[in-house]
């Protein structure tokens, strides 16, 4: 499973899992663009490279996130796969696949305002990587 | 620490107390304002112990404070007040949130239920083809290059210099609708091109415009003032600085878990991340969060400009939309209060809660002086919303703040579980209550029962002298984003 979705009072959020922290924070961009269309219907038509950093692994994963958000909704990009490395454990690149968003072939299922440190959680446990994350919609 | 440890002591009615508790690094205790009938919602989430964590912040002044419609937010509760020395405390951006000036404006018609009702469904599908609403949606302001910060400098009443809306509009407006100290150059270029195309537009989630009409006076006089009296028609509108207010939030709060530490500062949540009001940072913040401010004001305008075209052209050009008033409940303000006998200079973050300035106070229009200053209280869609008028009390208490709303107790996954949205759309038509939504499940996950009792809510700042009530509203039609 790459993630489930969580439920909170006003908001929503999810929990994602991978076996390499590079599989944990593509899923947790699968993740959050799950919550705004369906990531089904998109296709790999284009690709763009991101990028985002922070002071460490929490703060990467919330900035990375809300790179995604970004471009979801600003630049009008539904993205379809990410393929995420890291050149250094607090600087993430990522080879984003998609296409330009057409609301009648993308409808938007919930508007996300931005990707939250609330209850945020990031760990190892065996060999699976997970984290939560909450969003603010 | 988990719910059910939180020491809640009555103190009488309406309020309850968490006293401080050290260990858990609180500088100040906790006062909730609520009820019996409401405070086992309210122990049912985390947002207690989220206003335990904002006791914790820098250079509090006072009790971490919590409205009766308090529910769990991220950092801040949302029904969370908390007031901060303007010299050693610290802004917290989450304790604005991220839809920075989310409010509430109310407009009044010179139309009664009468006159609308035989044409209801002909206003709502003319409002919902002029409003811009839904996620990501483009309004039809297009601002020329360079307009943007100007937007931002002025507000609403550079939408009014430029051909939306009245000339009176930024008189019945909390600051007049444009906030002093907005820098523009401290809102990043992404949040600009995120919120600028958004001017004029609804948004989605949970904001709304709803045409409402008068169903109860209760303070007569104070009704007289406001122009409104039973089964008048009036139009609430719930938006905020959209996109541009998002990406302001979230660009401040990476920017404050970045210098927290330079600062010394170490917080039970990252989400409260905050930096000193003197330090760059936080002036930076500030600067820019008057900018959000001023945008969604201007965005409040433009739908109020656009809304006005739609009753136009369903009724004639004789019909008269204006504006009682405008208040945002997601801000930070200087404002200045005695605490336990000496006058403070304080930042007061309202987070989901609304300013409450009672009769005589000097930032309340000429008008309302005599009443004090009109507050909105939306409840959920197909409820009830109130006007009330800010009182001493809140002056005294709360920092000049009341609730903003009926306050959320259901997910929206909870909400959603069993029901179908063509059944819950029939039933709201059945009450008289015609809905228009650009997303199938918006409908759905703001019905009722996701909600407190917004009267219930009502009652505790009315007994409690924060607020007192005016009228009640029922709704008409919904527009949701």
């Amino acid at each position: 499973m790459q993630f489930e979705l969580l439920e909170h009072p006003a908001d929503i959020g999810f929990r994602a899992f991978g076996t390499s922290v590079e599989e944990l924070f593509a899923n947790c961009a699968h993740a959050l663009i799950s919550i705004i269309f369906d990531p089904s219907d998109v296709a790999p038509v284009q690709q763009i490279n991101l990028h985002a950093e922070g002071s460490d692994r929490e703060s990467l994963l919330v900035n990375w996130l809300n790179e995604v958000l970004y471009y979801v909704d600003t630049r009008r990009l539904a993205f379809h796969s990410f393929a995420v490395s890291f050149t250094d454990p607090c600087l993430l690149n990522c080879s984003a696949s998609g296409e330009t968003r057409d609301p009648l072939k993308h409808p938007v299922r919930l508007s996300v305002k931005a990707v939250t440190y609330h209850q945020l959680k990031l760990s190892k446990q065996a060999e699976t990587w997970f984290a939560e994350v909450y969003v603010d919609v | 620490m988990l719910t059910s440890e939180i020491v809640l002591e009555p103190l009488d009615q309406y309020r309850y107390r968490i006293p401080r508790n050290e260990a858990a690094g609180m500088r100040t205790h906790v006062l909730v304002f609520s009820s019996p009938a409401l405070i086992g919602q309210t122990q049912k989430d985390l947002s207690l112990a989220q206003a335990m964590n904002v006791a914790t912040l820098p250079g509090i002044v006072g009790p971490s404070l919590a409205m009766p419609d308090i529910h769990q937010g991220y950092g801040f509760p949302i029904g969370g007040v908390a007031a901060t020395d303007m010299v050693e405390g610290i802004v917290s951006p989450g304790g604005v949130g991220f839809d920075i000036n989310c409010g509430v404006r109310l407009v009044r018609s010179t139309l009664h239920r009468a006159d609308v009702q035989p044409r209801m469904k002909q206003l709502i599908d003319q409002v919902f083809r002029d409003v811009p609403c839904g996620a990501g949606t483009e309004g039809r302001v297009k601002l020329k290059r360079g307009a943007i910060d100007e937007v931002l400098t002025r507000g609403a009443r550079w939408m009014v210099e430029n051909g939306y809306g009245d000339p009176g509009d930024t008189e019945r407006a909390e600051a007049n609708g444009t906030l002093k100290g907005a820098l523009p150059n401290k809102v990043s270029d992404r949040a600009k091109e995120r919120g600028g195309p958004q001017l004029a537009t609804l948004g989605s989630g949970n904001h709304f415009l709803e045409i409402q009409y008068v169903d109860k006076v209760h303070d007569h006089p104070a009704a007289q003032t406001l122009g409104i009296e039973k089964d008048q028609v009036v139009v609430l509108i719930h938006s905020g600085s959209r996109g541009l207010g998002h990406q302001v939030c979230t660009d401040y709060v990476a920017l404050m878990n970045q210098v927290m530490p330079k600062y010394g500062i170490n917080l039970p949540d990252r989400q409260l991340a905050c930096a000193p009001i003197q330090s760059d940072e936080g002036r930076s913040y500030l600067g820019a969060m008057a900018a959000a401010a001023n945008f969604a004001w201007a965005n409040r305008q433009g739908i109020t400009h656009y809304l006005r075209d739609a009753f136009r052209r369903v009724f004639d050009d004789e019909v008269r939309l204006d504006l009682i008033y405008d208040v945002c409940h997601n801000i930070a303000k200087h404002e200045t209060y005695v605490v336990d006998g000496r006058k403070r200079d304080v930042l007061v973050h309202r987070k989901g809660a609304t300013r409450a300035f009672p009769p005589g106070h000097p930032e309340i229009p000429a008008i309302y002086s005599e009443i004090g200053q009109p507050v909105f209280v939306p409840g959920s869609m197909g409820t009830a919303s109130w006007i009330l008028v800010g009182q001493q009390g809140a002056l005294n208490d709360s920092f000049g703040s009341v609730c903003h709303g009926a306050g959320r107790v259901l997910s929206r996954t909870a909400v959603r579980k069993g029901k179908n949205v063509q059944e819950e759309r029939r039933k709201l038509e059945q009450n008289g209550i015609l809905v228009r939504s650009e997303s199938r499940d918006g409908i759905l996950e703001e019905l009722p029962e996701a909600y407190k009792d917004v009267d219930e809510v009502i009652e505790v700042v009315h007994n409690t002298g924060l607020a007192k009530k005016v009228a009640r509203l029922r709704p008409m039609g919904v527009i949701k984003g």
